[in-house]
């Protein structure tokens, strides 16, 4: 009953929110309110479902307490209706072919012990992430905080895979293919472009996650990892590879993904921006999992908040906690590091000592100094793209 | 001798798939409204979205869900009539509309 009261009180507060300046564009929380299904998906348990053609599964936020998200947690979002339903892995090959010397075809057998096998913890966050915080609705899928998750990825690198093919000396984009389907044949391909000189050689091709095979809907057999970029362009049964002189103007490049291209990243729903950008590296972000917003916690008991923060890989320096509504923060305990493109784990203990409601708050600084801005302060896009405003959870001691 | 099997039966191992037969992904039933228009909403949009795709945008304005329908023959393609344009904009106007023109 009063967790009803609570999200009734939220509810209001967002929609006074939205009607006193829904010109400019405003930002709040995103939802947090959607339940799992009662539909599991292949490999996977009941998710927030929005959609099962293409499938569009989000990650419940009480997960993000965990540096690594289970794979039968993981989030999944494919673009076009169809998938294959399965692939014959004694078969399967990954095509490299375009400005190389010598065009191959890859088994998956070749893959894993012919060359080096490297791992990297990785976050993998949808651009759109959190995009139901934005206000008019920003064109997508109105994601609540949990279009993300981390794994350990397990592959080889990209590097070595271009290196043994032989790039010619004109060599410039590469382009992946996966093998997502559109029902029209017109329908552009979920093909992405990237620069060859932007590519490290942290960037690997991925048949592992958190040691298991990939789940389908992750991409099995094989996906692109490219730690500390939002996932736009982590290629799923990922099958070709070509590499081209010149940049082909693809919808998924030219159109989708972008953010207006000034220094606030920021536009107004009457005014857009004229040039846009790509969405390219993660922005510093935390979100808590435990307590949920709507929980109660008892007066005096012992309140452990817990929670994940990453950025784009610089690291995490710190994460600060507040539970006087910003008035002061206080330094959270980070889990020990698994390097600069993984989750950081968070926790903060404290004592409640007020009946009533409490908001808790989160707000992570990475090592270049930029701390994650309170979510009012968040410029709008049209796209809704690079959520990463403070959470905050409202809670109620009793 | 011992070592060489041992690394045979690691390469191999690789081979086992976690899933060994096809995936079945459900079909889920949405809480679509019906009503006039809903043919066509049917016949275009499901090719290749679910049904998911529309209520989850929340109340839009009449020019939002014709902006909509324009990318989705824009960008993706759809091969929809200019009577199905207009049909299918009514329709999730009149059904996931916020009253607003604009």
């Amino acid at each position: 009953m009063k967790r009803r009261d609570f999200f009734k009180t939220s509810i209001v507060a967002s929609a006074a929110l939205i009607t006193s300046s829904a010109v400019a564009g405003v930002t709040g929380q995103p939802n947090g309110t959607r339940k799992v299904s009662k539909y599991a998906f292949p490999e996977k348990r009941p998710l927030i479902t929005y959609s099962d053609r293409p499938p569009l599964l989000e990650t419940p936020i009480s997960v993000f307490t965990q540096e690594h998200t289970p794979n039968d947690q993981f989030f999944v979002r494919w673009h076009l209706p169809d998938i294959p339903t399965h692939i014959d892995q004694n078969s399967y090959t990954i095509h490299i072919n375009g400005l190389v010397k010598k065009e191959l075809k890859i088994s998956l057998n070749e893959l894993k012990n012919s060359f080096a096998q490297v791992e990297v913890s990785a976050v993998l966050q949808c651009g759109g992430n959190s995009r139901s915080a934005f206000t008019p609705t920003a064109g997508g899928i109105q994601w609540g905080s949990g279009a993300m998750g981390c794994a350990k990825w397990k592959g080889v690198r990209l590097k070595d895979l271009l290196q043994k093919a032989g790039l010619q000396s004109n060599a410039k984009w590469i382009g992946f293919n996966g093998l997502e389907k559109a029902a029209y044949f017109e329908t552009p391909t979920f093909i992405r472009e990237l620069e060859i000189d932007k590519l490290d050689e942290h960037v690997i091709i991925a048949y592992e996650m958190n040691g298991e095979d990939l789940p389908y809907l992750n991409g099995y057999p094989l996906r692109l990892i490219i730690p500390g970029y939002y996932s736009d362009s982590w290629v799923k049964m990922l099958s070709n590879i070509t590499v081209t002189d010149k940049y082909k103007s693809l919808f998924f490049m030219d159109k989708a993904y972008r953010i207006p291209n000034n220094e606030t990243e920021s536009e107004t729903p009457q005014k857009r921006h004229k040039t846009t950008k790509p969405i390219t590296v993660m922005n510093v972000k935390s979100v808590i999992g435990y307590p949920e917003s709507g929980a109660k916690i008892y007066h005096h008991s012992e309140v452990v908040v817990r929670g994940v923060s990453w950025d784009g890989g610089f690291g995490i320096k710190k994460v600060m906690v507040s539970i006087d509504d910003g008035k002061s923060w206080e330094e959270a305990i980070l889990k020990d590091n698994l390097g600069r493109y993984s989750y950081r784990e968070f926790r903060y203990s404290f004592k409640p000592t007020k009946y009533g409601k409490l908001n808790i708050m989160s707000k992570a600084i990475n090592s270049l100094g930029d701390e994650q801005p309170m979510s009012e302060n968040i410029g709008w896009n049209h796209g809704g793209y690079k959520y990463n405003g403070i959470q905050i959870v409202n809670v109620e001691v009793v | 001798m011992i070592k060489l099997i041992l690394l045979t039966a690691l390469i191999l191992s690789t081979l086992f798939a976690q899933v060994k037969t096809e995936i079945k992904v459900p079909y889920m039933p949405y809480e679509i409204k019906m009503g006039k228009g809903f043919d066509a909403v049917q016949a275009n949009c499901l090719m290749c979205h679910s049904f998911g795709y529309i209520p989850n945008q929340g109340p839009q304005s009449r020019k939002f869900w014709h902006e909509k329908t324009i990318k989705m023959i824009d960008a993706f393609k759809s091969p929809m009539s200019e009577e199905d344009i207009k049909t299918v904009v009514d329709y999730l106007f009149e059904h996931y509309g916020n009253g607003k023109e604009e």
